[in-house]
C-alpha cells in the first residue's frame, strides 16, 4: 500500500510538471524575408553606337507591405520615346527589410529568369534582348528598342520572374517565352506595367 | 480543474486499500477458429484452469463463460487433431472478446504463435480491425495505406508519401488516432499533414466507424482509430519479429524489428522494444518519375510494464521522425503558374530517380511518452489511470532564395498534456460501465525566425471532460448509453506585421449515444449506434490569413466560427456461416456547422500575381452511405472476397457538392491455396481488382474537374516456409499490375501529376 501510494505521488509529480512546463511562447514578430515590395524598372537612351544617353527614367511597382489581402500594388505607366533604343535594367528590393534583391538574383543567375510578355510585344511594338553581363539569360539588363510605327500610343508589357527554372529547357533563351512555365519552376513576380508611347 | 483531478486522484489512491473484495461477474465471450482459413471450429472445449470452468463452442466456434473473477487465468483449449492451445490471460474489462485460431498437428510447424485477439474497443457502433495476416499484408506502407483495407476508409493524399485516413467522408480533425491509447496529438489541419505514427509499432489496427465522443473526447466525430501495440508478455517467453519490404518503384525498403519478453523470475513484468525504418526515392509513374518525391522515415518504441491480479502498470514511450519530399512542381508561385500545370496534366519537370531530397519538404518528429496504471479496488470496480505527453516539431521547407532555403517557412512545436482517470465497473447484474474526467493541456509557438508570417498563431489550450457511460448486457441483447460534457478555452496571440493579434475563445458542448448490439441467431447479429459529437473549430480555420504558399491560395480564418455539431447513426448486420461472412454498415450523419474552405471566387493581384481568395465558412451537411464487405470459400482452395463503399454527402443550405469526397470503390479478388492443406496458406496466389468511380458529385468551384474512373488488377504470391523451426512468409506482391495511368480524385496532386504506376513488392516476415 506504501508503494502504490508512492507511485501514486511520483505520478501526480510528473502531472504537475508536465502540465506546467509548457505554455506558448510569446510571439514574436516575423520579418518577411521573402517579400519582394517594388520592383524598378529603368530607362536609359542607346545611341547608335551603343553609348548611354540622355537621364534615367524610371518607373515603380511597390506593393509597400507585401503580399496583403484587400491591397492592391501601386505600378506606374512606362513611358518611352517611338523609334528609340533604351537599356532597361531591373531592380528589385524588400523595402520592409531594407534588402536589396538584385544582387540575391544575380548571385543566383542559374536558378532566375526573367521574361517579357503582353501585347508590347506581340504587336511588336517592343523587341527585348538580354544583356546581362557574360552573355548569360537572366533579365536584369535588357537591350529594349521601340518601334518607330507602333500604331498605339498604349500597350502594356508583363514582367514575369521565374525560380527554380530549367534554363537550359528549349526555347527558354528566347526573353519572350511565352511557354516559360514548361522550364519548370514558380514564379516570385508577375506583374503588368502599362506602356505609353510618344 | 486540475487541481480537482489531483484532488481526486489522491483521495482515490488512499481509499484504494480500505475496499474490501466483491463477488466476480465478468463474462469471456470469444470464438475458436481454424488458424489459416478462419473457419469456426464446432466442439472445441474451452477451460479455464483457476476458475474451473468450461464450455464446448457452438457450430458457429462461439463460446460464453460467465461469473468469472478477473485477474490472470489459464485459458485450455482442445480439440482432436489440433494442437491444444495453453495461453495465460487477464481479465479485467467486463465482457472480454477473443478470438482463438488452433492449428492442425498433422502439420509440424513448431512455434508457431497463437494469436489470441481480443477487440481493441467494447462498442455496440461498427468496428473493424486489421491484424494477423491482413496486416501482414499490409506491412510497408503507411497508416493511411494500410486502413484502406478497411471497407469505408479511403485516403486524402498529397502525392504517394502523405496520406490521411478518412472514414465515411470524414477526416483530419473531424477523426481521432489513438496511439496506444493517448489521443495523437499533431498538427492535422492541413490535407498535407500526414498523421505522425508508425503503423509497423502495431499488431492490430481498428477503426471505429461511430461518432465516439463521449469515450475519446471532442473531434472524434467520424471515427477513431487504434493503432495498438501487442499486449506484454506476462511470463517467461521470448519472441522477436523481423520484417524486411522492398519495392521497385521508388527503390523503396523498409526494415522493421521488434523483441518481447517476459521476466521469469517477477510475473508479470514484461518488456518491448521495437524500431523500423523506411527509405525511398522518386516514385515512378508509367510515363516518368515525380521529382523530388522521396522520404525517410524512422520509428522507435519501448514499453515496459508489470501486472498482477491487482494492478497493471506500464510505461511506454514511442519516437516517429520523417522527411519527406513533395513533388517539385506541385510548389507553384500564382495562380497562372497553378492553371499552366494543370493544363499540362503532368509536371514541368523531367525528374530521374534520386534518393536525394529537395525543398520544398517537411521535416516531423513526434514523441510520445505514456505512463498507465489500473488498479482493482475490487472484483467489481477497477480504477484507470493514464497520463500521457507529446511533442510535435514540424518544419516546412519552400524553394526561397539563397540562404533562406535552410530556414523552415513553418516552423512548429506543439506540446500535449494528457490525463485520465477512469472508474469501471462491471456488476453481476448485467450493468457495466465506466466513468471518468479527461484533461487536455496544449501550446503550440512558432519556432522565430522563419521569415514568414506564421498561418496559425501561438496558441494555449485546455481541455476538460467527464463522462460517464453504462452497458446493460443479457443473453444475446447489449445495451449501451453515455453522456459527457466538455469545457475549452483557447487563447492564441501572433504578430501579422507589426500588429499584435490576440483571442481568448470558450467552447462547451455535451454529447451523448445510445447503442444495442443483437445476437438474431449464432449466424447473424445486428448493431445500431446513434450518437452525437462535436468539434470546436482549429486554430486555422479561425485564424489563417494570408497566403497558402504552394497552393497559390489566400485562406481567411474566422475568428467567430461555432462548433461543428453532429448526429451520426450507424447500422451494421454482420453474418457468418459456414462458407461465407458478409459485414454491412449503413450509416447517415447530419453535421450542423460544417466548416469549409469555401472558395470566394476572387481573386488577389499582387506583385507576385493572382490568387484564389479562399474563406472559412460554415452549413449544415449531410452526409450517408453504405459499406459492404464479404468473404466467400467456393471450396477448399478457392476463396473469394468483395468489398466496397459509398458516400453521398451534400451542403444541404446551398443543395451543393462539398470538395474531396470520396467517389463510389470496390475491391474484390480471388485467391487460391496450392497442395494439400489449403488451410495452412502455404502456397497462396491472389488476384485482386480495385474500381474506383468518377467522382460525379463535384463541387461549384474545383480547380480541375475530377479525374475519370480507372481499374487496377494486383497479383500476389505468398509462402510460408519452415526455417529453423520457425515461420518465414514470404510475399511477392505486383500493384498495378497492367502499369495503369491513373488520376484520383482524394489526392490533391491529381492537378499535377498521374499516379504511382506498377510496382514489385517482396516481403519477408519472421518470427522466432
Amino acid at each position: 500500500m506504501k508503494n502504490l501510494k508512492k507511485v501514486s505521488l511520483y505520478l501526480l509529480a510528473l502531472l504537475a510538471f508536465g502540465f506546467a512546463s509548457c505554455e506558448s511562447e510569446d510571439p514574436e514578430k516575423e520579418n518577411e524575408g521573402e517579400v519582394i515590395t517594388d520592383v524598378t524598372l529603368k530607362f536609359q537612351e542607346l545611341n547608335s553606337s551603343n553609348a548611354l544617353v540622355g537621364s534615367v527614367l524610371s518607373f515603380k511597382a511597390s506593393d509597400p507591405q507585401g503580399i496583403e489581402v484587400g491591397k492592391t500594388p501601386t505600378v506606374q505607366s512606362i513611358s518611352l520615346a517611338k523609334g528609340k533604343k533604351y537599356q532597361m535594367t531591373i531592380e528589385v528590393t524588400n523595402s520592409i527589410e531594407g534588402e536589396d534583391i538584385t544582387q540575391e538574383i544575380l548571385t543566383e543567375a542559374a536558378e532566375h529568369q526573367f521574361f517579357f510578355l503582353g501585347p508590347v510585344f506581340d504587336s511588336n511594338i517592343f523587341s527585348i534582348q538580354y544583356a546581362d553581363a557574360g552573355g548569360i539569360a537572366l533579365g536584369l539588363k535588357n537591350t529594349v528598342t521601340v518601334s518607330s510605327s507602333p500604331g498605339t500610343n498604349n500597350s502594356s508589357m508583363r514582367v514575369v520572374l521565374r525560380h527554380d527554372l530549367n534554363k537550359s529547357f528549349a526555347g527558354a533563351n528566347n526573353p519572350t517565352f511565352a511557354n516559360f512555365a514548361q522550364a519548370g519552376g514558380e514564379t516570385d513576380l508577375d506583374i503588368t506595367f502599362p506602356v505609353i508611347l510618344n | 480543474m486540475i487541481q480537482k483531478a489531483i484532488l481526486l486522484c489522491v483521495a482515490m489512491a488512499v481509499s484504494l486499500g480500505t475496499l474490501s473484495a466483491q463477488k466476480c461477474g465478468l463474462v469471456l465471450r470469444g470464438r475458436v477458429l481454424h488458424l489459416e482459413n478462419n473457419q469456426p471450429i464446432e466442439a472445441a472445449y474451452v477451460w479455464l484452469s483457476e476458475s474451473a470452468t468450461g464450455v464446448a463452442t457452438d457450430a458457429n466456434g462461439n463460446f460464453t463463460l460467465t461469473n468469472l473473477c478477473p485477474g490472470q487465468q489459464t485459458i485450455q483449449i482442445t480439440f482432436i487433431g489440433h494442437k491444444e492451445i495453453k495461453q495465460s490471460i487477464v481479465l479485467n474489462s467486463a465482457t472480454s472478446n477473443l478470438t482463438f485460431k488452433m492449428e492442425e498437428e498433422a502439420v509440424a510447424l513448431t512455434g508457431v504463435e497463437v494469436h489470441g485477439h481480443r477487440e481493441a474497443v467494447q462498442t455496440t457502433t461498427a468496428v473493424s480491425t486489421l491484424y494477423g495476416e491482413a496486416l501482414l499484408q499490409s506491412r510497408g506502407e503507411s497508416l493511411g495505406e494500410s486502413l484502406k483495407r478497411v471497407a469505408g476508409v479511403t485516403t486524402f493524399s498529397t502525392g504517394n508519401t502523405i496520406s490521411k485516413p478518412v472514414i465515411h467522408g470524414l477526416h483530419s480533425n473531424r477523426i481521432l488516432i489513438l496511439n496506444n491509447g493517448i489521443r495523437l496529438e499533431g498538427q492535422q489541419w492541413g490535407a498535407e499533414h500526414a498523421p505522425e505514427i508508425d503503423p509497423f509499432l502495431a499488431d492490430e489496427l481498428t477503426v471505429v466507424k461511430g461518432a465516439e465522443t463521449v469515450r475519446y473526447g471532442p473531434e472524434a466525430m467520424g471515427g477513431v482509430i487504434l493503432v495498438n501495440p501487442p499486449a506484454l508478455p506476462t511470463s517467461k517467453k521470448s519472441i522477436t519479429e523481423l520484417n524486411l519490404v522492398g519495392n521497385t518503384n521508388g527503390r523503396a525498403g523498409n526494415v522493421a524489428v521488434s523483441h518481447a519478453g517476459g521476466s521469469g523470475k517477477y510475473p508479470g513484468l514484461g518488456y518491448r522494444i521495437q524500431g523500423a525504418s523506411r527509405r525511398a526515392g522518386n516514385v515512378q509513374t508509367p510515363n516518368y518519375f515525380q521529382g523530388n518525391t522521396g522520404m525517410s522515415e524512422s520509428s522507435l518504441s519501448g514499453a515496459l510494464g508489470y501486472s498482477s491480479s491487482k494492478i497493471g502498470t506500464e510505461a511506454y514511450y514511442s519516437f516517429f521522425t520523417t522527411e519527406l519530399g513533395i513533388l517539385r512542381d506541385a510548389h507553384t508561385g500564382n495562380l497562372s503558374d497553378l492553371l499552366a500545370i494543370i493544363e499540362n496534366g503532368a509536371p514541368f519537370t523531367q525528374a530521374e530517380f534520386t534518393y536525394t531530397i529537395n525543398n520544398p519538404k517537411q521535416v516531423v518528429t513526434h514523441h510520445l511518452a505514456k505512463l498507465k496504471a489500473h488498479y482493482h479496488l475490487n472484483p467489481s470496480w477497477k480504477l484507470n489511470f493514464q497520463y500521457g505527453f507529446q511533442k510535435n516539431n514540424r518544419q516546412e521547407f519552400d524553394r526561397r532564395r539563397g540562404e533562406l532555403n535552410a530556414r523552415p517557412s513553418l516552423d512548429l512545436e506543439l506540446f500535449t498534456n494528457t490525463a485520465e482517470l477512469v472508474l469501471e465497473h462491471n456488476l453481476k447484474s448485467h450493468w457495466t460501465g465506466s466513468m471518468g474526467i479527461h484533461l487536455i493541456q496544449q501550446a503550440n509557438s512558432n519556432v522565430p525566425g522563419t521569415g514568414v508570417t506564421p498561418l496559425i498563431p501561438n496558441y494555449d489550450l485546455l481541455n476538460g471532460g467527464v463522462f460517464l457511460m453504462e452497458k446493460y448486457l443479457k443473453g444475446p441483447l447489449e445495451l449501451e448509453a453515455g453522456l459527457r460534457y466538455d469545457y475549452r478555452t483557447v487563447s492564441a496571440a501572433r504578430y501579422v506585421g507589426n500588429d499584435l493579434q490576440e483571442a481568448n475563445l470558450t467552447y462547451q458542448n455535451g454529447s451523448v449515444f445510445l447503442g444495442g448490439r443483437y445476437q438474431i441467431n449464432p449466424n447473424w447479429a445486428f448493431t445500431s449506434n446513434l450518437g452525437t459529437a462535436w468539434r470546436p473549430p482549429n486554430v486555422n480555420e479561425l485564424f489563417s490569413q494570408g497566403l497558402h504558399h504552394g497552393a497559390a491560395a489566400v485562406e481567411l480564418g474566422d475568428a467567430n466560427l461555432d462548433s461543428e455539431k453532429s448526429l451520426k447513426w450507424v447500422n451494421g448486420l454482420e453474418y457468418e456461416g459456414k462458407k461465407g461472412t458478409v459485414e454491412l454498415t449503413a450509416y447517415a450523419n447530419q453535421i450542423r456547422d460544417y466548416i469549409y474552405l469555401n472558395p470566394t471566387g476572387e481573386t488577389f493581384v499582387s506583385l507576385r500575381g493572382t490568387f484564389n481568395v479562399y474563406e472559412y465558412l460554415q452549413a449544415d451537411a449531410f452526409f450517408y452511405g453504405l459499406d459492404l464487405s464479404g468473404t466467400y470459400s467456393f471450396t477448399e482452395n478457392l476463396n473469394g472476397y468483395a468489398k466496397g463503399s459509398i458516400i453521398r454527402a451534400k451542403n444541404t443550405e446551398t443543395d451543393t457538392y462539398f470538395p474531396f469526397i470520396p467517389s463510389d470503390r470496390m475491391d474484390w479478388g480471388l485467391s487460391y491455396s496450392l497442395g494439400k492443406n489449403p488451410d495452412q496458406g502455404k502456397n497462396r496466389i491472389t488476384l485482386s481488382n480495385v474500381l474506383v468511380a468518377k467522382q460525379h458529385r463535384e463541387p461549384v468551384f474545383d480547380l480541375a474537374p475530377a479525374p475519370p474512373a480507372y481499374a487496377l488488377v494486383n497479383l500476389g504470391y505468398s509462402k510460408k516456409l519452415e526455417l529453423f523451426k520457425n515461420t518465414l512468409s514470404v510475399s511477392l506482391q505486383v500493384n498495378n499490375l497492367l502499369n495503369t495511368e491513373f488520376k484520383e480524385y482524394m489526392n490533391r496532386f491529381r492537378y499535377f501529376t498521374a499516379d504511382m504506376g506498377r510496382n514489385f513488392q517482396l516481403k519477408f516476415n519472421y518470427q522466432f
